[in-house]
């Protein structure tokens, strides 16, 4: 696989049509196949309707053999002719309906598919969060296929059970009306129990054992995906009972549903069935034949066609089940194409430079709760900028509003002078990418990985970016290099994710980039490459950075300290630490909770290693020294910032 | 198909289906007989004295009244041996799912094991109480048709005879042309999913890749495999149902061409030719049927296929003899552990004696995780042994082996319900008071006061409402709740930044507190809080001893944290 494989299709989707935010309706999303589809239909009534020519045909030989005197052989075979022809007619005509039928519903499928996957790719990322990922793919998958009734059986199937028995009835009528209407007993006997079977109760039960399914189907997900933990806790007993007792009361309510249904279901059943309604018809035949009002080869295509004229209501029976299921998933189809996209600018702005601003921006994920409170911020292109602040501040929230994973509810976020709102969405991420801490890998190569927002980067410049990453020698110990498909030929570490993730930043070469750097602390060696990323990229560079490290944060151009959706302070960090204020006391918190795990300690090991077998290592020294040792070593550090002053980086 | 599922239901099982099955062939036979007496009824009708029907139809009336009863037996059977069946499976597959290795759930089989569970199984069981009985009857009342046909007229009853080999034939023949191309279309299937599931967690990077608004490649590609798939089995299917129908009216047709000719020489009555005929086309009818309950029945019979492979994966055996381990120290001697043709542990011996703290580093494939899976038996080992307490995991009870260990992992697993609910599965019978306390040793409560609900807050599917961190938290608490001799942790702190590690810090303290520690770790911070520290690499120790040791020995371990803190190049 090459990297170009990665680039999108070739062929344009189709505009969208006027009204599509809005939700479009199944007739909209159908009707560029509305030709196919007039073809499956008509196809199938022709074949239907020709089947009858067979019956016929036994009714025609009938009348020819119980008429007086010698049968006509010329009319006997002209009778068997028809009929055969009849039944290739309907061979040919429903086989071609039902591959039509099939090969249409796989284009719709593939069409319906297509359209969801563009809608989802537009949706505010914000609008995930809040969904599980099975329920969508849920959506584009089982949903898609469950339409496949409605398309390639349903509307051939229903219009010929309907047509079919017309035409037979008219026939009937114009043999003997009635007898007609005796073979219509049945019918309308099944008719009249069809209330019996809609009465509050049993649709009460109905629903029940809906609801039943949705939450035995749920609850056997949750039993099969907690077990590895549950196991763990020694708990799989108790779960396995838990899952017993909710799968016990779904039987209970289907044993409910079914002996409330069994009695007309089974009336239905058989007033429907073929012996009961040659039953009645042959009784009816009967009593007109007894008293001459009926000749007795009439009686056949009541034999013959009667059976036929039950097909309505059999097909409204049979299909009503997956149609309820279709129409359902066509809701839930309907209701993700109807999420409105994250908008586009119809006339889209273009950035002039890259300094970041953020005025009064607020946000929140949720209706009264901001996370954001009116941020106010300005990132100076070749400045590094640390943001610092408890767990919950909003630090992440911060840094996700810069690629517009979310739009500000208030406020706006600006790049370059424009509001990101009024820019091209491609033009935007060309200009910023991020490094956070939820690495997602393709199933795909490591240099199409790498090569994400470059797909037509050259394998020297995926390497540089690797080797920058320091991810470089892991991805030549792959089985094939990097070529190795990941997930499939081999799995990566926390750690290695991260920093294939960091080599797909460094490749994009944007001048904006967000890192959070809880990233680096997945293992020593990601540490030191977002290191060396920070150190190295600089340049002209927009740098936002959650810092967590006391260098990055010691080495930032301005630090702000963010608290419960506010900035509570910001400034050089020198400056901060000398007004002792939040940041200070931050600063010293953070120290003590690394106390053991210093610059200064991490130096002396390395000097430990370097110069072999010193006495007296930073092993060995107690905290407390450490501690001392690396207040002075953060002090000078803030204080050598401070005073090189406003250099240039 | 009947036997998969007897299978897949175990034996007690057996006697009621068979019942049922039984039935529904009784009633299938019995609305083929009914239909014998078509032919008195006709012929009287069709003859000079009408009247003498009405006896025979009486014998209709009464062989379809025994029809309807065995009709109805049989569905009601039908539905209540498919409450069974529901019970009986999940019962099967929940108890053989508890028995499973830990090892064996990964990713991948988790997500198919819930479709498997939860669709396929109610897919498999509801085509089995809707479309059973058709299908017997489809099969059963033909036959029984072309017998009564022998029985009035042997030409035309044998003419109609000679069909039954070809349909069968045919049926079979289709099945198994299509049996390979649905397994293809459940392989595209999934491989779709898969990539749909990518394509929506993936949607940030893919942003910033400037990938949307436009078809992502590897996405849609994977969907138009799924329709050329889809295609492929239409077109296989194609020649089985038209093969099918073929030869159901070619046998009718030939009826019709030999009545026509025996009829004509007078051969046959005037009125039996036409009653036989009607016979005819009420054994093609359902015999049509058939094609279109084909697919169902073979999407019904692969998910079976399906249960019925996972119900044979073989699980962990259990002891005979469960043996208590006394005390609760840790050896491995001479552990090998392959995954797949990948030795992860080579060899290894390692000893943690009761109470101390063993921290585990090496670079990442060292085989770590492993080494902590192995000792909660995630998996067996292929040779040497895992001891705890000096006994081999294999002779203890699994309860009585779990219940000895607390794992935390930095993948955490949080179930769809409260905080409350999550941090309670470590101890299910804790008090409020004692969940409480664990979960503010662990440093909840700060997270718990920031999420709205509190601590009825959701945690979301797998979690995903709260950060890393706090997800690593609840972990915590958990397994100080659970209170267990042993405490294995797997780069705990790896994701958490400096102050959310400072957070847990107590938290972890207090879990290792007097017990018997096994820790996977990156940082030094972490691993100088062990006793002893064991370097691995490819599979085997390489170096073992003191933190301080280990730095004055100048090995690999000395060398890993001078990698992790030299200043990098071009610094």
């Amino acid at each position: 696989m090459t990297a170009t494989d990665l680039a999108p299709a070739r062929e344009q989707p189709p505009p969208p049509e006027p009204g599509f935010a809005t939700g479009p309706g199944m007739a909209a999303l159908l009707r560029p196949h509305a030709w196919s589809f007039a073809a499956v239909v008509v196809l199938r009534v022709i074949g239907a309707v020709a089947g009858l020519a067979p019956l016929l045909a036994v009714v025609e030989l009938g009348r020819i053999l119980l008429a007086p005197g010698p049968a006509d052989p010329a009319r006997v075979w002209a009778a068997v002719i028809v009929g055969a022809a009849g039944l290739l007619v309907r061979l040919v005509f429903t086989a071609a309906s039902s591959a039509i039928g099939h090969v249409l519903d796989d284009r719709v499928q593939l069409a319906f598919r297509r359209r969801l996957a563009e809608r989802l790719g537009l949706v505010p990322i914000g609008w995930f969060s809040r969904r599980r990922t099975g329920e969508l793919a849920k959506v584009v998958g089982e949903d898609v296929s469950a339409v496949h009734p409605f398309i390639a059986h349903t509307p051939g199937e229903l219009v010929s059970a309907f047509v079919v028995p017309l035409v037979s009835l008219v026939y009937l009528f114009t043999v003997d009306w009635r007898l007609t209407l005796i073979t219509l007993i049945p019918v309308v006997l099944a008719v009249a129990l069809v209330p019996l079977m809609m009465t509050p109760a049993r649709l009460r039960e109905q629903e029940e054992f809906d609801a039943g399914m949705g939450r035995i189907a749920s609850s056997v997900v949750e039993f099969v995906q907690g077990i590895a933990v549950v196991k763990t806790y020694g708990g799989a007993d108790r779960a396995h009972r838990r899952f017993l007792t909710a799968v016990n009361g779904f039987a209970d309510d289907f044993l409910r549903m079914v002996r409330g249904l069994s009695r007309p279901a089974a009336g239905m059943q058989v007033a429907l069935s073929p012996p009961f309604v040659l039953v009645v018809v042959l009784a009816g035949g009967a009593i007109l034949i007894t008293d001459g009002s009926l000749a007795p080869a009439d009686l056949l295509p009541f034999a013959l066609l009667g059976l036929g004229l039950t097909a309505p209501v059999a097909a409204l029976g049979h299909g009503f089940d997956d149609m309820r299921a279709a129409r359902r998933a066509v809701g839930r189809i309907r209701d993700v194409l109807a999420v409105p996209a994250l908008p586009e600018p119809a006339s889209p702005l273009l950035p002039r430079g890259h300094r970041v601003e953020l005025r009064d921006v607020r946000f929140g994920y949720e209706e009264g709760r901001e996370v954001l409170r009116g941020i106010d911020l300005t990132l100076e292109p070749g400045s590094v900028t640390a943001l610092v602040g408890p767990s919950g501040s909003g630090k992440s929230t911060l840094v996700r509003l810069l690629p517009r994973f979310f739009d500000p509810a208030r406020g706006s976020v600006m790049l370059g002078g424009v509001d990101l709102r009024r820019m091209d969405g491609r033009e935007l991420y060309r200009h910023v990418s991020f490094v956070f801490q939820d690495v997602r890998l393709l199933r795909a190569s490591v240099a199409d990985n790498i090569a994400l927002a470059v797909p037509h980067a050259h394998r020297e410049e995926v390497e540089r970016a690797a080797r920058l990453a320091n991810v470089h020698d892991r991805i030549l110990e792959l089985p094939r290099g990097y070529d190795t498909v990941l997930g499939a030929e081999a799995r990566l570490s926390g750690g290695e994710a991260q920093r294939v993730a960091l080599a797909r930043a460094l490749l994009a070469d944007t001048p904006v980039l967000v890192l959070d750097e809880a990233t680096a602390f997945a293992d020593p060696l990601t540490e030191r490459a977002v290191r060396r990323a920070l150190a190295t990229l600089g340049g002209d560079r927009t740098i936002l950075v959650i810092a967590h490290r006391l260098e990055t944060i010691a080495d930032a151009d301005t630090v702000v300290m963010l608290d419960d959706g506010l900035i509570v302070e910001r400034g050089r960090p020198a400056d901060l630490l000398a007004r002792d204020g939040r940041f200070a006391a931050f600063w010293r918190a953070q120290r003590s909770a690394i106390a053991d795990e210093t610059p200064a300690a991490g130096t002396a090991v390395v000097e430990t290693a370097a110069t072999a077998g010193a006495a007296g290592t930073a092993g060995e020294e107690t905290a407390a020294e450490e501690t001392a040792a690396e207040e002075a070593a953060a002090g000078e550090t803030a204080g050598g910032r401070a005073s090189r002053g406003g250099t240039p980086r | 198909m009947i036997r998969t599922l007897l299978r897949v239901l175990g034996d007690e099982h057996a006697r009621p289906l068979r019942r049922t099955v039984a039935l529904m062939t009784a009633a299938a036979v019995a609305e083929g007989l009914s239909y014998a007496l078509l032919v008195p009824v006709l012929r009287a009708l069709f003859g000079d004295a009408p009247a003498d029907a009405w006896p025979w139809l009486a014998g209709f009336g009464a062989a379809v009244a025994g029809y309807a009863a065995l009709r109805y037996a049989a569905d009601l059977s039908g539905f209540l041996v498919g409450t069974t069946l529901l019970r009986g499976t999940y019962r099967r597959l929940g108890e053989h799912l508890t028995r499973l290795p830990i090892g064996w759930y990964d990713a991948g089989r988790v997500g198919e094991v819930s479709v498997l569970a939860s669709r396929g199984v109610l897919q498999a069981l509801s085509v089995m109480a809707h479309l059973l009985a058709p299908f017997v009857g489809a099969l059963v009342t033909p036959l029984t048709i072309v017998a009564v046909m022998l029985a009035f007229d042997w030409r035309l009853g044998l003419a109609a005879l000679a069909g039954v080999p070809v349909v069968a034939a045919i049926q079979a023949w289709a099945g198994r042309a299509l049996a390979a191309t649905d397994a293809e279309r459940h392989r595209r299937d999934k491989e779709a999913t898969g990539r749909v599931i990518e394509f929506l967690q993936a949607q940030p990077v893919l942003r910033a890749g400037g990938r949307t608004g436009e078809r992502f490649g590897l996405l849609d590609d994977a969907l138009r495999e799924v329709q050329r798939a889809s295609r492929r089995t239409v077109l296989a299917a194609l020649p089985g149902v038209v093969g099918l129908t073929l030869a159901v009216q070619a046998m009718f047709t030939a009826l019709l061409v030999l009545g026509a000719y025996l009829a004509i020489g007078g051969g046959v009555g005037a009125a039996e030719l036409p009653a036989i005929l009607v016979l005819a086309a009420r054994c093609a009818d359902p015999l049509l049927s058939l094609a279109d309950m084909g697919g169902q029945v073979r999407g019904a019979r692969a998910e079976l296929d399906r249960l019925d492979r996972l119900l044979r994966t073989e699980p962990l055996p259990l002891p005979r003899v469960p043996v208590e381990p006394a005390g609760h120290g840790l050896v491995f001697d001479s552990v090998t552990f392959r995954h797949g043709d990948r030795v992860i542990l080579d060899g290894l011996s390692l000893e943690v004696p009761e109470g101390e703290r063993l921290a585990v580093v090496g670079p990442s494939g060292a085989g770590k995780s492993t080494l902590l899976q192995l000792i909660a038996r995630f998996y067996d080992v292929e040779s040497g042994a895992v001891r705890v307490g000096g006994v081999d995991v294999r002779e203890i009870g699994a309860d009585v082996l779990m219940s000895k260990i607390a794992i935390v992992f930095q993948d955490v697993y949080l179930f769809d319900g409260t905080i409350e609910d999550n941090i309670r599965l470590g101890r299910p019978d804790a008090t409020e008071a004692e969940v409480r306390a664990a979960a503010s040793a662990a440093r909840l409560d700060e997270v718990i006061a920031r999420l709205p609900g509190g601590w009825a807050a959701g945690v979301g599917e797998g979690g995903a409402l709260l950060s890393g961190g706090e997800r690593q938290r609840v972990s915590i608490a958990r397994a100080l709740l659970k209170d267990a001799p042993i405490v294995l942790l797997d780069e705990v702190t790896s994701a958490l930044d400096p102050v959310n590690e400072a957070a847990v810090h107590e938290g972890i303290e207090r879990l290792m507190a007097g017990r018997t520690v096994v820790m996977v770790a990156h940082r030094m911070r972490t691993v100088r809080r062990a006793d002893r520290i064991a370097f691995l690499d490819g599979g085997r120790v390489v170096e073992e001893g003191s933190h301080d040791e280990l730095l004055r020995r100048q090995g690999r371990y000395a060398a890993f944290w001078a990698t992790a803190l030299t200043p990098a190049p071009g610094d």
